[in-house]
């Protein structure tokens, strides 16, 4: 390989790091979810689709402010997170995971078709967060173009991380939600109120989602469907990465984002959704704990 | 469960079914009559394929309990093989059928074989990759399938008359829907279908009675990908025009949303289910464009409120009306112990032990249970008795020592291979099948006797009339007190007519009347020749009992020989009641 | 100081608790015994409020808290050890005794390192393992820590769930030492022991319970001599 080919085999690494960065908000709100109930979210990737439209909704449409617009919007996923953990996980909370995940499913279901009622079929597109006149600006570096929105991603992506990270070691009420998540029934017995920390878990992950649309929305464009593809891939990752373990979630979505990436430049580009999905099947069989995980069996 | 499904005698059985098949022909006759446009005779075509799509979900889902988010897929397959067949390859359209068919039947086996090991979220997740690889490939290998573009001039089926008329299309579609429905009924109460749904129940309980749980599995998923090819088949000839747009993952949860509408145990609930969800679009047509979002909605209210779906309402009501049919008498008394001399070893157990990480649940415990023995295991908590249990029936694997059984080393073996073998057992929580009536419980307990179904149901008749339980045959088991329940597992382990039952606190939760009848049973059965290994807390039960015990303490056998002797040994009294030098020392 | 009138508890369809009546007074060890499956757990579950009885009361200081949350009732002070310990399994020893006084709000942080020096004091053991996550410590480490936890709440009424479960005899005469000194420096106990003399031994009262009831209750001095009491567990002669 070339000069050429090297600096287009940091090109394809850096879109996978940046897109797998995305993958990997939307699996750690995901997992974040289930680490705290149990609960399967199948909708997770509609989160990430909402808050892409209420961007689209509140900046192109009420004209705000490009930032105001994202705060609105993230102030607007965090309502939605305790709506849905009020209408879907509360009243389910006590029975099996089968009826949880079939009405998670449904969840999706209605929230894809109803941006589609609302929203109409045609895509939309929204602006990236650093605006140069004439599209995507960027950095050249070494024969790589590092474009300022897949910057932004990482970075915002890191930052979450950091700060994801201080909150839960460093802060009581993260320890409280740590506690909740790892036995739900003891914290209650230390009269840590597990209904809010619940509820704080999901308003979490809708946030987190509703943001990782927001920050890839500019790249694809915005449609009713963009979270299903998501949040496939973001399951996808959190099992290869190792199920309910947020570094596995991280990881994992790096992972995929980069072998999709290079497999679509290097292999074919059909077929590009296609590698997740083998990538998955692949761990399934071989190691279905994943990166971090124990061993999944069913207790006796 | 039509509560005249009991009568002994088979041929009485099918009645009710005879009558619904008459009916049903009569349905199939005059529908097509009804719908006199081209439009909605096409709707009444797609009613029918898709209402043969969700029967496949029935059996894997609403039987076996297993989630397949493939369905599209399995339906996909059946309408390209037809389409590929019909105008590609130019064969007949039966012979493409078949092709489907089979291809319908690897992929399922194959995705049945991928979940055995996952459960839960992660098969769900294993069948939705599968849907969506399923629809890329559709979508895009294009020299084989069409691609977007689909596939067009489709051929009907060559048939008695040409169905060259849509009305007459709609007689052989619906047709076909009979004869899906009449089977996947049929198979509800077979030894397989009663099997899976064991499995869905309870699938731990179910290995303990000798049902191959993987193995059930897998056909399940592949009954479910042949009956939705089936499906999708009809659909292709039935439109003449197929494309990937119809086999993706919308579709295999809109399959999914009707069987759970219609209630997913029931054929005419699939059928209400599919029909309800294919025709409400068009009927308002307004809705059209929400009627996804509808759909989801609808999943998410049948869950939350309504989990049995339509048919379980209509069953609730039907149990009003039903008269109870009291089960004939058992032909004869229930037979257990098997052949062979009393007092010699059925069961020995050598330096027997297993670790769980660093700790020692079991350490070099040696036991040794003979032919005709009531024999107790017992010990504080905590020493390990349940985990010996769990040992001697397969649930757990040893981690060193032998466990013969029969003459035969058993340790290691699946649960279901041991069961076969001859040992049944209880569980100390309680594994009933919670929505199978007490009768089909003690059926799927009956099946390991194997031979024909009447040998079972007689089996399983003087089980139940063992136990007393006659007149509460057809009740729902988990409606029952907590006393019959337990009556419900014991004759379900003795309906195998087992040769070592093992029982697991059988006297848990139970009150005084109660465990007197349990003593009364048990000596009757061990009088009978039936060797019994108890484990229970329950001195005074256990002194009734058995005639020989086991200690353990901390995992190791402290003591063992006669039930009074053990209950006066300085070790034993120290295992339970503390060291009271040692207390009085604090 | 809390007491239990005629509670009927069930599981689904097992009826658990079938009318238990018993008292603790205050500073008193008061220990609840009997084979396993005799209701001993569920007992301790209703009054911190994971179960709700279908029938009778549980009173605190006169007032009625059976149909309270477990959450609510923790907070009013009564601070529950379970079986089996329950240590965060992904928390550090530090941070499990932090969490332990989750049932105050607005806890001053002198006060919390005040509280936590006197732990590790009591536990010499924790002192030394701050940092160590909670599912690697040994059985009765996790015990211990589990019993500290608990204290942290500074509870008014202690309910302790087999705590001597699993443990090496030795270990068994250290939790038992430990129990009575916290009681002496004034906090009340419920205990709900297998090991009958040990826990007749610190205790100033106890009651024998079998399938849901109370067969026996008395000082712990006439426990300890009644052999009725190895009876409920070795052999009830009296149900026939």
């Amino acid at each position: 390989m070339g000069d050429g080919g090297l600096s287009m085999l940091g090109q394809f690494l850096f879109a996978g790091l940046a897109i797998g960065s995305v993958y990997a908000l939307v699996a750690l709100g995901f997992v974040m979810i289930f680490r705290a109930t149990n609960v399967v979210n199948f909708s997770q990737g509609e989160f990430a689709m909402l808050g892409a439209y209420a961007m689209v909704t509140l900046w192109q449409g009420a004209k705000l402010d490009y930032f105001a617009a994202m705060a609105l919007a993230l102030l607007i996923m965090a309502a939605f997170g305790l709506l849905f953990e009020l209408t879907i996980y509360y009243p389910l909370r006590n029975r099996s995971f089968l009826p949880v995940i079939i009405a998670t499913i449904g969840a999706s279901i209605m929230f894809q078709n109803g941006a589609l009622a609302v929203f109409g079929p045609s895509p939309e597109k929204l602006r990236p967060v650093v605006d140069t006149a004439g599209g995507t600006g960027g950095i050249n570096l070494g024969g790589v173009f590092f474009d300022y929105q897949y910057l932004v991603i990482l970075l915002v992506t890191v930052v979450l991380i950091g700060l994801q990270y201080l909150f839960f070691e460093y802060t009581l009420l993260g320890k409280k939600m740590q506690a909740t998540s790892q036995d739900k029934d003891m914290a209650s017995l230390l009269g840590i109120p597990v209904g809010i920390m619940i509820a704080l878990t999901f308003i979490y992950s809708s946030v987190l989602g509703g943001l990782s649309g927001m920050l890839v929305a500019p790249i694809f464009f915005v449609t009713h469907k963009m979270g299903a593809t998501l949040g496939l891939k973001a399951f996808a990752a959190t099992i290869c990465g190792g199920f309910g373990d947020p570094r596995g979630a991280i990881l994992g979505g790096l992972l995929l984002g980069v072998i999709e990436s290079l497999g679509a430049a290097y292999i074919s580009v059909i077929y590009k959704d296609a590698f997740s999905f083998l990538v998955l099947i692949i761990f399934l069989l071989v190691r279905p704990q994943g990166m971090f995980g124990e061993k999944v069996s069913e207790k006796a | 469960m039509s509560a005249t499904d009991a009568q002994a005698p088979s041929r009485m059985r099918f009645r009710p079914g005879y009558l619904a098949l008459a009916l049903g022909a009569v349905v199939v006759a005059v529908l097509p009559l009804l719908f006199t446009t081209r439009y909605s005779t096409n709707l009444l075509i797609l009613g029918a394929a898709m209402s043969i799509g969700t029967l496949g979900l029935v059996v894997v889902l609403g039987y076996a309990g297993q989630i397949s988010l493939a369905q599209a897929a399995f339906y996909g397959i059946g309408a390209y093989a037809v389409a590929l067949g019909t105008t590609r390859w130019d064969i007949n359209w039966w012979l493409a059928l078949l092709l489907g068919l089979i291809a319908a039947t690897v992929a399922g086996a194959v995705l049945g074989m991928a979940t055995l090991k996952l459960g839960g979220h992660y098969l769900a997740m294993v069948t939705i990759c599968f849907q969506v690889i399923f629809t890329l490939v559709l979508t895009n290998w294009v020299a084989v399938t069409g691609g977007p573009d689909g596939i067009s001039n489709i051929k009907r089926p060559p048939f008695f008359i040409p169905l060259n008329s849509a009305q007459r299309y709609a007689w052989f579609a619906l047709a076909a829907l009979l004869l899906v429905g009449a089977l996947v009924w049929w198979l509800r109460d077979t030894v397989l279908g009663r099997s899976m749904r064991a499995v869905r129940e309870n699938e731990i309980a179910a290995e303990a009675l000798g049902v191959n749980t993987p193995r059930v599995k897998v056909i399940a998923f592949t009954l479910s990908a042949v009956i939705g090819a089936l499906g999708g088949a009809i659909y292709a000839s039935g439109y003449l025009y197929i494309s990937p747009d119809t086999f993706n993952f919308d579709h295999a949860v809109a399959f999914f949303a009707m069987v759970l509408v219609g209630g997913t145990e029931s054929v005419l609930g699939a059928i209400l289910g599919a029909s309800l969800l294919t025709f409400l679009p068009e009927w308002l047509r307004e809705l059209k464009k929400i009627y996804l979002v509808i759909y989801g909605c609808v999943i998410i209210l049948v869950i939350v409120f309504m989990p049995e779906g339509l048919w379980g309402y209509a069953k609730l009501l039907g149990r009003r009306f039903a008269r109870v049919v009291p089960l004939p008498a058992a032909l004869r008394p229930v037979q257990v112990g098997g052949r062979g001399a009393p007092g010699e070893e059925i069961l020995r157990v050598e330096k027997l032990t297993k670790r769980f990480g660093g700790l020692v649940a079991v350490d070099e415990v040696d036991l040794v249970v003979r032919r005709g023995e009531a024999h107790a295991l017992i010990g504080p908590n905590g020493s390990g008795k349940t985990t010996c249990i769990n040992l001697l029936s397969g649930l757990y694997v040893p981690t060193s020592g032998r466990i013969r059984f029969l003459n035969q080393d058993i340790g290691g073996q699946r649960p279901s291979r041991i069961a076969v073998s001859g040992m049944a057992r209880s569980f100390q929580n309680l594994r009933l099948f919670r929505e199978l009536s007490v009768w089909e419980n003690v059926l799927v307990g009956a099946h390991r006797g194997g031979g024909h179904e009447a040998e079972t149901r007689t089996r399983a008749l003087a089980a139940i009339e063992f136990v007393g339980l006659s007149d509460k045959a057809h009740e729902i088991s988990r409606s029952l007190p907590y006393g019959h329940q337990k009556l419900v597992e014991l004759a379900r382990a003795i309906a195998g007519e087992p040769e070592l039952l093992l029982l697991d606190e059988p006297g848990a939760g139970l009150n005084q009347t109660e465990k007197q009848e349990l003593v009364r049973l048990l000596k009757r059965l061990n009088e009978m020749g039936l060797t019994i290994l108890i484990v229970e807390h329950d001195m005074s039960l256990v002194s009734k009992v058995a005639s020989v015990a086991t200690v353990l303490n901390f995992g190791e056998k402290i003591a063992e020989g006669t039930v009074d002797e053990v209950l006066r040994h300085p070790a034993v009294v120290e295992a339970y009641l503390g060291n009271r030098e040692v207390a009085l020392g604090v | 100081m809390f007491e239990v009138r005629d509670v009927h508890v069930a599981y689904g369809a097992v009826t658990a608790l079938r009318g238990i009546s018993l008292e603790v007074r205050e500073k008193e060890i008061v220990c609840l015994l009997g084979a396993n499956g005799a209701g001993k757990s569920t007992t301790l579950r209703t009054v911190s409020g994971l179960l709700h009885p279908l029938k009778g009361e549980v009173l605190l200081d006169g007032k009625p808290i059976h149909g309270l949350s477990a959450v609510t009732i923790a907070r009013r002070g009564i601070s529950h050890v379970p079986e089996g310990r329950r240590v965060f399994p992904g928390l550090t020893v530090r941070e499990n005794l932090v969490l332990g006084t989750s049932n105050r709000p607005n806890v001053r942080r002198e006060e919390m390192e005040a509280d936590m020096a006197r732990m590790f004091k009591l536990f010499p053991d924790l002192g030394r393992l701050k940092s160590v996550l909670g599912w690697t410590l040994s059985g009765g480490q996790q015990q211990m820590l589990a019993i500290a936890r608990g204290l942290m709440a500074r509870p008014q009424i202690l309910l302790m769930d087999e705590p001597s479960l699993g443990l090496a005899p030795i270990l068994v005469q250290e939790v038992f030492r430990v129990i009575k000194e916290i009681n002496t420096s004034g906090t009340t106990i419920l205990l709900v022991e297998q090991n009958a003399s040990m826990a007749l031994a610190i205790s100033h009262r106890g009651y024998v319970m079998e399938t849901g009831r109370i067969v026996l209750q008395g000082t712990a001095q006439e426990l300890l001599q009644n052999p009725q009491v190895r009876d409920a567990y070795l052999g009830g002669g009296k149900d026939a």
